[in-house]
């Protein structure tokens, strides 16, 4: 299997994620996962207008509506909390890890970039996931916080499945 | 078999026995009701009433699942879905027996189950949520 450039870029910044994510504070999960999320719709709204498959084009819809409205949540219940996000080196890897697959979807067209795009899509979740499981849920120490993230993880489940359902159907094409 | 056990219950699968049980006395109870509505009119106009009358059953989207997963309502019930998740989902039956279409956020969407038999649904935006309507 072929391995794109992105992909281990993207690897490599979610690999960060997991590893620094360790004795986070309610701030900095506050940051990294409004972080997470923006860095996803960013992904989404390049692909919605660059994406050769009409399937990709939904996919990368759905997930500006649903990620944005994980961080509407997210948002407001910061705000009621009075936590200010605290930039962290998780979150600024986040971010250029980001800027990097957006950079390195830009260079790309039709198929190569739709695959380019599902591909980090499948990483994204699955490491989102994994830092959930392993960092913010157990990191979290405000009781409304930590069941944002409960609540919201399954939405992560579905995506990755979709995102890997989207990924061979594609491959087939 | 009473009016009250029906409309207190809780439990939807003892109701929905009790609602089954009804679709079998209910014409008995309702010529009972007539026979004998000259000596206790009260109860006989209660029993035949309340019988018949159709519930509504909620189904909370909460954390991208269905709650409950599974429900079991009687044929004239409704069955209103509550998304309270930050992001839309449906109620799509796998077999086409009914469709919500995209439901917002804090918005709700209601389904009249009229044919009996034992539904599957999902929601076409995240199929990884499953669920079971069962009309009886």
């Amino acid at each position: 299997m072929k391995v794109s450039v992105g992909v281990i870029a993207a690897a490599l910044w979610l690999a960060a994620l997991g590893a620094s994510a360790q004795g986070v504070s309610d701030a900095q999960i506050a940051s990294i996962v409004v972080t997470a999320n923006q860095v996803d719709i960013d992904a989404g709204k390049l692909a919605r207008s660059m994406a050769a498959s009409a399937e990709v084009r939904k996919f990368a819809e759905q997930m500006i509506t649903d990620h944005t409205g994980v961080n509407k949540s997210a948002i407001d219940l910061v705000a009621k909390l009075k936590v200010t996000p605290d930039d962290n080196p998780t979150s600024q890897s986040l971010k250029a890890g980001g800027d990097r697959n957006i950079a390195n979807l830009k260079a790309l067209k039709g198929a190569a970039f739709d695959k380019a795009y599902i591909d980090n899509e499948v990483a994204y979740h699955q490491q989102v996931i994994d830092a959930m499981d392993k960092t913010l849920i157990p990191g979290a120490t405000d009781a409304q916080l930590k069941a944002l993230l409960v609540r919201v993880r399954p939405a992560f489940v579905a995506h990755l499945e979709h995102a890997k359902h989207v990924q061979s159907s594609i491959a087939k094409q | 078999m009473s009016s009250h056990r029906l409309r207190s219950n809780e439990r939807g699968r003892i109701v929905t026995l009790d609602a089954a049980a009804f679709r079998w006395l209910a014409p008995g109870v309702a010529v009972l009701g007539l026979v004998i509505a000259g000596l206790v009119p009260e109860r006989g106009a209660v029993a035949a009433t309340t019988a018949r009358q159709p519930k509504t059953h909620r189904v909370t989207i909460e954390g991208t699942s269905f709650q409950p997963d599974r429900l079991t309502v009687a044929a004239g019930d409704t069955v209103v879905w509550v998304n309270t998740d930050p992001f839309p989902h449906t109620a799509t039956s796998t077999a086409d027996a009914f469709d919500s279409g995209s439901i917002p956020s804090g918005k709700s969407w209601k389904f009249r189950a009229l044919k009996a038999g034992a539904f599957g649904y999902i929601c076409s935006l995240h199929p990884t949520m499953k669920a079971q309507l069962t009309v009886e």
